[in-house]
């Protein structure tokens, strides 16, 4: 049965920021130098044909631009400026909204507008609900004990309620995400190859180390900085906040971690910041405006978190109430917007690819490893 | 018969020394009853070979000459020439092939050495019954023929014209500007045809050198290179008046007429309503209106190269054009309708010469979609259900991602190719010339010699030769006009003393020779009973000679008692 061709598809893409990919003439000069081209996921060629060609449901049940971190090699190689790398990432926030079943994804993704608006609303009705909910319970004077404006133990409720529905929907995004490449695929997966492969998704989550295969390993450093950084502070904040919070003497069993994370985070994200100013990278050339949200919301994020901790030790707990109401309002909107409907979320479909990838090639050397078996028996 | 013979052994660099012996040669010949001097060097085509035997000739009172050396293709010209500078008649040479048909093709010294020997041996022989011959000449009419009123017509026309000479400009249809009237815009620089005839057109019909003939056919040339008489009918039926013509040269630019795309079935042209060929969109873009039948706009248009070129069961070749056509079309489409699909079938994207690339690259950059398939496995276009949104669907097997897919198409335009057209062959017969498999016209030869052909004085110019562009055609016009004006230049024309002759005597007027000839040089004279050859159009082939069953016709400077010494001294 013939696939019917979409021409409309290409411009659908130009929208996540694929502006490009209409150039591409099929070289191959990218597949031919990326470091993660392998059968059967021919990176980047394969995907951009079929994104030329408009092939939808192909493209939804592609892993390939999970399995590409963007070194940005086949986009210095490409003759024709097709920019294959930034296809790539545009193919990841295509599939991120593809995945996201409310919709909502697609809509932050499309229109930066949106995103800002629902960052605003989110921000404000988080900063007026906890103002209101701090002042009756509490003194906005006092930073932590009985009487603390936001009290940690609160907090923490606030937190894991926030952490199950987040957890929930990006579950819920997963399973999609299964459904579309292998479910929907009619690929047929033993439930042993399922467990015999979920290794993968710990060591991939915490190493990267997909992406240490690039050339260069001097971004997968940078990123595996950003995202242990982000992790520490994540477990810090999920496990630790009361022994964070209280004060004001350094608590340096968990504070130096916290210091370490910081600094982990200040740096990479400087770094990253500078790069997509100054365009030093051919992965920071170009920048879609999730991009930049995603950066200066967890820089704000970041800023306020040092800056009501510092204020705390300096013996101003109204400053630091208010930097960490600030910091709130970051926080809150870039878990309930990011996590699940945007650029967060490839923390999650990155180990999930790499894992369903295995589960896919598993599955189509079958054949190979029974013959094998067939042959030991006999 | 008393000959002072002088025999010279070309060394060729290493090239025949290396495998024959030069200076065994060089003795061998010496010694050969009728030889005066024989002398072996390292480059005879060189000056001072040239000169060596310019001076022997002075001193020993040569009277023949030998040269053992490469083809006489490559050298005979020279060695003539150092005859004749020494006073020799030219045809007093004979050469000796001991390079390519001996050192090149043999690897044992001694067997090729004999060889030479033998070669030589049968040049000293033959060359003892050389006589002095002397090249005829022969009026040339400046005036110039042009068959065909295209681009390539025009451009010659006005390059002889401008140089001040007469041209007939005749043209088979009512107008003038051929093919390229057709088209609206030209690739890769998108400059309007209109234009690029419009100026041509306005000087030809204002030059007082040259008289369009519209509606006008050739019906007759007789006579040869510098001295033709052509025969041309104006109009039709009861209204035709002919003319006679004096010219002198003839350029033939009678073009190419596209493909039949009804001919490929399972592309539906003529039934489906939508599928039109390149020269009907080229109307469609002319007339500002890319449009379906039912006068609504095309939301998916599809372009499929290709049609009736590369392809066993039509035409093996590459039209040429058509891609960068096609590249043209996208982009005229785009611009015109924004919003508009448009998809490309290509089996390969011919984008060569200058501006071409880079043309492909703005075609992409339009947002074109590129699609290629098989130049075996070809789309097949349907009509579409009500269900599915436009007018057809195209399905075809893409090759870059190996898919079986199909394209929503709302107009389809078939790149149709070029073939020769249909009175190619008639026209071919007219004047003297010889067609491909394919129907084009055969060239002298195809690299050197592009725009001559094996009939002296008749030129070819543009897609009759072959499917090209737009400005190889005006180079080759431009190139068939230099050919002639060299000529004219000249004056007087010379023509080889080497032809076939008939002798009245003995010709009993059988006719054998004269549809034997591959080059019409020989004509009947009815009322004699008795042929001639044409000595100017003769190439000295001697075909009418082994035919002739009288024996009356003698090959000059390959006559009977020439050969056979030459075969004695082979086999001696």
């Amino acid at each position: 049965m013939a696939i019917r061709v979409n021409p409309q598809l290409i411009d659908e893409l130009a929208r996540y920021g694929a502006e490009d990919v209409h150039k591409c003439y099929h070289c191959g000069n990218c597949s031919a130098v990326c470091p993660h081209s392998e059968e059967p996921f021919v990176l980047p060629r394969k995907v951009m044909r079929h994104l030329q060609m408009g092939l939808e449901r192909k493209l939804e049940s592609a892993l390939d631009p999970w399995l590409c971190y963007y070194c940005g090699q086949c986009t210095e190689e490409c003759p024709r400026e097709a920019e294959p790398g930034e296809t790539m990432m545009s193919l990841r926030r295509w599939l991120t909204s593809r995945y996201d079943f409310t919709g909502i994804s697609r809509l932050f993704y499309r229109s930066w507008a949106a995103e800002l608006t629902a960052i605003t609303i989110v921000a404000l009705a988080t900063g007026i609900g906890l103002y209101a909910w701090g002042s009756t319970h509490g003194d906005i004077t006092v930073y932590d004990g009985p009487d603390a404006f936001l009290q940690s133990s609160a907090i923490h409720v606030f937190d894991w309620t926030m952490a199950g529905v987040l957890t929930l929907l990006l579950a819920v995004n997963a399973a999609r995400m299964w459904y579309f490449t292998v479910g929907r695929q009619g690929i047929a997966v033993p439930l042993g190859t399922y467990l015999k492969q979920a290794w993968l998704l710990p060591v991939h989550f915490v190493t990267q180390l997909r992406y240490a295969r690039c050339g260069k390993k001097g971004p997968w450093a940078i990123h595996l900085g950003l995202m242990l950084s982000y992790v520490t502070m994540f477990v810090l904040i999920m496990f630790f906040l009361h022994e964070m919070q209280a004060g004001p003497e350094i608590r340096w069993q968990v504070h130096a971690f916290g210091y370490a994370a910081s600094i982990g985070l200040v740096g990479t994200i400087g770094y990253a910041l500078h790069g997509r100013l100054r365009r030093t990278h051919t992965l920071y050339r170009h920048s879609h405006e999730s991009d930049w949200i995603f950066l200066l919301l967890l820089a704000a994020v970041v800023v306020t978190g040092i800056a009501q901790h510092v204020l705390h030790r300096a013996g101003l707990p109204l400053h630091a109430n208010v930097a960490y109401l600030v910091h709130l309002m970051g926080v809150v909107p870039m878990l309930l917007v990011e996590v699940p409907f945007s650029k967060w979320s490839h923390l999650a479909y990155r180990p999930l690819a790499i894992y369903l990838a295995a589960l896919q090639r598993d599955a189509l050397t079958v054949p190979a490893g029974a013959r094998a078996a067939a042959r030991g028996a006999a | 018969m008393e000959r002072r013979i002088g025999v010279y052994v070309c060394n060729c660099g290493t090239n025949i020394a290396k495998v024959v012996d030069c200076d065994a040669l060089e003795q061998f010949a010496a010694a050969l009853p009728g030889v005066t001097v024989a002398k072996s060097y390292r480059y005879m085509c060189s000056n001072p070979g040239q000169e060596m035997i310019a001076a022997d000739i002075k001193e020993h009172g040569l009277d023949r000459v030998v040269v053992s050396a490469c083809s006489p293709r490559m050298h005979e010209r020279t060695f003539r020439g150092a005859l004749r500078n020494a006073g020799l008649n030219p045809y007093l040479l004979e050469m000796a092939n001991i390079r390519e048909q001996c050192s090149w093709v043999h690897h044992e010294r001694l067997p090729a050495t004999e060889k030479a020997k033998a070669l030589t041996l049968a040049a000293v022989r033959r060359v003892a019954h050389h006589e002095p011959l002397d090249p005829m000449t022969a009026e040339m009419c400046p005036t110039t023929l042009i068959l065909g009123g295209g681009i390539a017509g025009l451009t010659a026309a006005l390059e002889i014209a401008d140089s001040g000479y007469p041209v007939y400009l005749v043209e088979k249809a009512a107008r003038l500007g051929g093919n390229l009237a057709r088209v609206d815009l030209t690739a890769p620089h998108l400059d309007s045809a209109r234009l690029l005839l419009d100026e041509r057109l306005r000087r030809v019909a204002g030059h007082d050198l040259i008289e369009v003939l519209l509606g006008t056919r050739l019906e007759r040339l007789e006579g040869f290179i510098g001295n033709f008489s052509a025969t041309v009918t104006t109009g039709q039926g009861a209204t035709a008046e002919s003319r006679r013509l004096s010219v002198g040269s003839v350029i033939v630019c009678t073009g190419y007429r596209e493909f039949d795309a009804s001919r490929i079935t399972h592309y539906g042209y003529g039934k489906l309503p939508n599928v039109v060929t390149s020269f009907e969109l080229e109307k469609m873009l002319r007339r500002g209106r890319v449009e379906m039948k039912s006068g609504k706009t095309p939301r998916n248009v599809a372009i499929i190269h290709c049609v009736g070129s590369r392809s066993p069961e039509f035409h093996g070749y590459c039209s040429r054009v058509c891609c960068m056509t096609a590249l043209k079309y996208a982009q005229e489409i785009k611009a015109a309708l924004p919003g508009t699909a448009v998809s490309d079938l290509y089996i390969d994207m011919h984008a060569f010469g200058k501006g071409a690339e880079e043309f492909y690259r703005k075609g992409s950059e339009v947002k074109t979609l590129f699609l290629m398939y098989d130049k075996n496995d070809r789309p097949v276009i349907r009509a579409a259900e009500p269900g599915d949104g436009c007018d057809m669907l195209i399905e075809v097997n893409e090759t870059l991602s190996g898919e079986v897919i199909e394209i929503p198409a709302d107009l389809v335009v078939l790149m149709v190719g070029m073939e020769a057209r249909e009175d190619a062959a008639e026209v071919a017969r007219l004047v003297n010339i010889s067609q491909d498999r394919e129907g084009w016209f055969i060239e002298s030869h195809p690299k050197l010699d592009p725009v001559a052909t094996t009939t002296e004085g008749i030129f070819i110019a543009g897609t009759c030769a072959a499917p090209k562009d737009i400005p190889d055609t005006v180079a080759q016009a431009r190139a068939a006009a230099a050919r002639i004006l060299g000529k004219i230049a000249k004056g007087r024309l010379e023509i080889d003393a080497v032809y076939a002759e008939v002798s009245d005597d003995r010709c009993s007027g059988c006719r054998v020779c004269n549809e034997l000839c591959p080059y019409s040089a020989i004509e009947y004279d009815a009322d004699r009973r008795r042929s001639h050859v044409i000595s100017a159009v003769c190439k000295a082939c001697g075909a009418c000679v082994a035919a002739c069953p009288s024996a009356a016709i003698q090959g000059r400077h390959a006559t009977d008692t020439q050969i056979m010494a030459q075969i004695a001294g082979l086999m001696t």
